[in-house]
């Protein structure tokens, strides 16, 4: 390790209603590999964004090269020297790589692009990182491993002297992440500051030489890798105070009946081998972190995608599920994480949208029974109090928390009695968020069973009988709320095998 | 302005088709003034018959329009439902009320094959119209070895056909609009249709969300597919009032009555977009375009004006309705 090339010092932002950084630090010495961890939302992605320019900073500085520096946009960023390779790949599939490494600065001759000088080009980049690409190649035909490796190419060839990698290895196979880390180890040799966020564990120790830990946008603390334990880091990432209540104890009597039976579920990468049981009145947690493949296993249940394999039994049946529809007449419900894109009709009003689901039952012969129709969907405003001026105004004149119980109501219209919420409070205020989990639990509690998919660890310590914890397509772990802690969740969504 | 917009009435009826009569209305006083023949009754019934055949066309293509999609096939379904059914009647000796129904029916057809391309192989609707379009252009064609063909007279036998456009009271030269009132009480069928059964209600919020619309459960590909086949079946009943009105179809034409349809629908209101259709709008926006069309025509003007003048009152309507959705977000 050498000198420190880059230092953040107090960095603070905030958002309308979210403190994402709080007075962060950090440091970056020439030569090193820098891991910063965190939880979901701990502000690792939002420090880079205001690293690179992406977003500006309340307050703090920067100091790079010895030099205080601010700015405006990643390109400016870029030039300077510092660059992101991204979890998700920005490439073009239909260009060859090449043009995709120099996408936005094509060498030129006169007016025209010179496409076999490009070549050139990148195929002494590739020399240098010692990997084997064809330049001309379409980048659509490379492997995820290939592609990230013109990205690390890409990164190269703007002179860099700060990297950053995005979670790299989330869809990277062993041999992919084998050649990754030496390219890593490579650049490191050439004096290059690494910054390295993941979420694995085993690869902090193998590749990081210092962790800094990120807390609920709050530096925790940095740690020597060599010298430090997953217990170490693990505690430092979940160490926090919890002001609300968690559950103490599962309000679910031990011999209530199995609703929803889930045996060896496979759908693609993220769905592998999946198994579990949802009993009446329950909610049952779903904690992972990022890319965990909780999303993909309820849309494999709910028949939103299809699955390999896998049986699924509602009440005890065996249920046959290849569509939304068969989920929906098997009384499965399913409230996705984004509303806007799955859940509603935003152009439609209130009451179109609270009916969609079981406009069947709301028929007068051919007719839609207009009136029956407000009467339900008045009701379920009522009880859910959503705010809203009638049952004819249109949804996206509702708040994120008014639309959230506009899907609900969906729902409930429909009368479904397994409800599968994805991040159920995801973009929603507070006080909103205090009335969706008031809503669960009283659903719960007249007889609904509840599937909840939550990254945030308090949402599940407080709102769950019982707890399933997923890793990369896994079930890792499983749990009763009276044995379940921060620590003992943390350590199941970060086991791989 | 706002307090106008908040009215009982006008709420009902809608503020943007309020003001669409009024152009009508307004451009009817102005054809008036400069050429007094329009206030005659034959003029009207001349503009009338335009707006018949293009008035299913367009209440058609609302349907289609409302998922999202688009059908660029219509014109060419119409001529071709009306050659089919013509050449049947003409040199097949096929009794009247058959070729009525085949015409209808060859409409149909049509529009279960895109509604089926579109909905189940998601094939985007753009190209699979443009291609039906080429296909209904060329079976046309082929049918009646490249023959122009004439339906009988409304003396003539088998001419009480022409009920559906007009009828003579006998004895007199006094013609009475039949057709106004037969696309008066489809229009309405479309509107209870698109505003009060299943089926307008899942093609609307199928325009406005698919996805969602499918993650709630519902038959996405049969709803969205059944408005292609309401656009096919409009378009072979507009080849009935179309020859009622013209006696006469040439084979390979009929490409310019799309984009006459699709200017009354979304004239009218209805959103590119999807989501978003008026039966009432679509219906004003056929009149306004009629009446354009005849009121070129009468002045001398070189007919082509009504593309330049329809082709701009179209932008304007798009544009409006970008605005509009743009300030929504």
């Amino acid at each position: 390790m050498g000198e420190v090339i880059l230092t953040m010092k107090g960095i603070d932002k905030t958002f309308p209603g979210v403190h994402a950084l709080d007075h962060v630090d950090f440091e970056l010495k020439k030569g090193e590999v820098h891991a910063l961890m965190g939880e979901n939302g701990a502000g690792k992605s939002t420090l880079m964004k205001v690293l690179t320019g992406i977003y500006k900073k309340d307050s703090g500085s920067i100091i790079y090269e010895g030099k205080e520096v601010e700015f405006g946009n990643p390109r400016e960023a870029q030039s300077a020297g510092i660059v992101i390779v991204h979890q998700e790949l920005n490439m073009m599939n239909h260009l060859t790589v090449a043009q995709n490494i120099f996408i936005g600065r094509e060498i030129m001759s006169g007016k025209l692009i010179n496409d076999a000088q490009m070549n050139r080009k990148a195929k002494e980049l590739f020399d240098l990182l010692n990997i084997e690409i064809d330049p001309t190649e379409k980048m659509g035909n490379l492997t995820v491993g290939k592609q990230q490796m013109c990205e690390i190419a890409k990164a190269i060839s703007h002179e860099a002297k700060v990297i950053v990698f995005d979670e790299p290895t989330a869809a990277l196979t062993e041999s992919e992440i084998e050649e990754l880390f030496k390219i890593i180890r490579d650049l490191r040799a050439k004096d290059m500051g690494i910054i390295y966020i993941s979420h694995r564990m085993d690869e902090i120790k193998l590749i990081t030489d210092r962790v800094t830990v990120m807390r609920d946008g709050a530096y925790v603390t940095t740690l020597i890798s060599e010298s430090c334990t997953k217990d170490d880091i693990v505690h430092a990432m979940v160490g926090r105070v919890i002001y609300e209540e968690p559950k103490v104890k599962s309000n679910v009597p031990k011999d209530a009946p199995v609703v929803l039976k889930v045996e060896h579920l496979k759908a693609g990468r993220l769905v592998n081998d999946v198994s579990f049981e949802l009993k009446k009145g329950e909610i049952l947690g779903f904690a992972g972190l990022m890319g965990a493949g909780r999303t993909e296993t309820a849309r494999a249940i709910f028949g939103a995608d299809t699955k390999e394999s896998g049986d699924i039994y509602v009440n005890g049946e065996l249920v046959e599920i290849k569509s939304p529809q068969d989920a929906v007449k098997s009384g499965i419900g399913y409230l996705s994480e984004d509303r806007k894109r799955y859940g509603l009709a935003v152009q439609k009003t209130v009451a179109e949208n609270s009916t969609l689901a079981a406009l069947e039952r709301y028929m007068k012969g051919l007719f839609i029974d207009k009136r029956k129709e407000n009467e339900v969907t008045q009701q379920y405003i009522d009880s859910l109090k959503t705010k809203t001026p009638s049952t004819d105004q249109l949804v996206v004149n509702l708040s994120g928390g008014n639309q959230q119980k506009v899907v609900v109501s969906k729902w409930l219209v429909r009368n479904c009695d397994i409800l599968i919420f994805d991040e159920p409070t995801r973009g929603i205020d507070v006080g909103a968020k205090s009335e969706i989990y008031h809503l669960m639990n009283e659903l719960a509690k007249e007889g609904k069973s509840i599937i909840m998919i939550s990254s945030e660890m308090p949402e599940i310590l407080r709102m769950s009988d019982r707890i399933v914890i997923m890793c990369e397509g896994k079930k890792t772990g499983e749990m009763l709320i009276e044995e379940a802690s921060q620590e003992s969740i943390m350590h199941a969504a970060t086991l791989r095998d | 302005m706002e307090r106008i917009k908040s009215n009982a009435f006008v709420k009902k009826i809608g503020f943007n088709r309020l003001v669409l009569f009024l152009v009508l209305l307004l451009m009817y006083t102005i054809f008036a003034i400069l050429e007094p023949t329009f206030l005659s009754y034959n003029r009207i019934l001349s503009a009338l018959n335009y707006a018949y055949f293009l008035g299913f066309l367009s209440l058609g293509v609302t349907f289609v329009i409302a998922t999202g999609g688009i059908d660029f096939s219509i014109g060419p379904v119409m001529f071709c439902a009306a050659l089919i059914s013509g050449q049947m009647l003409t040199k097949m000796n096929v009794p009247m009320v058959i070729c009525l129904i085949s015409a209808v029916l060859v409409g149909s057809a049509f529009g279960v094959i895109n509604g089926y391309l579109v909905a189940f192989w998601k094939m985007p609707s753009f190209i699979t119209s443009m291609a039906s379009m080429m296909l209904a252009r060329g079976i046309g064609s082929v049918f009646t070895k490249t023959q122009s063909i004439s339906w009988p007279q409304s003396s003539q036998e088998n001419g009480w056909f022409r009920i559906f456009v007009k009828y003579t009271i006998p004895g007199t030269t006094m013609a009475l609009p039949t057709g106004l009132v037969f696309l008066l009480i489809i229009a309405i069928i479309c509107a209870i249709i698109l505003n009060k059964t299943r089926i307008g209600r899942y093609i609307l919020c199928l325009g406005s969300n698919k996805e969602a619309v499918r993650l709630s459960g519902v038959n996405v590909k049969k709803w969205e597919m059944l408005a292609y086949i309401i656009c096919g079946t409009l378009a072979g009943i507009a080849a009935i009032v179309f020859v009622g009105a013209y006696s006469t179809v040439q084979p390979g034409l009929g490409d310019t009555y799309n984009n006459d349809a699709i200017a009354g629908c979304v004239m009218g209101g209805t959103s590119m977009s999807g989501g978003v259709a008026s039966i009432g709008g679509t219906f004003i926006g056929v009149m306004i375009i009629s009446l354009l069309q005849e009121g070129i025509l009468a002045m001398g003007f070189q007919k082509d004006w009504q593309y330049v003048i329809t082709g701009l009152v179209v932008l304007f309507a798009v544009y409006a309705d970008v605005r509009s959705r743009a300030r929504k977000n």
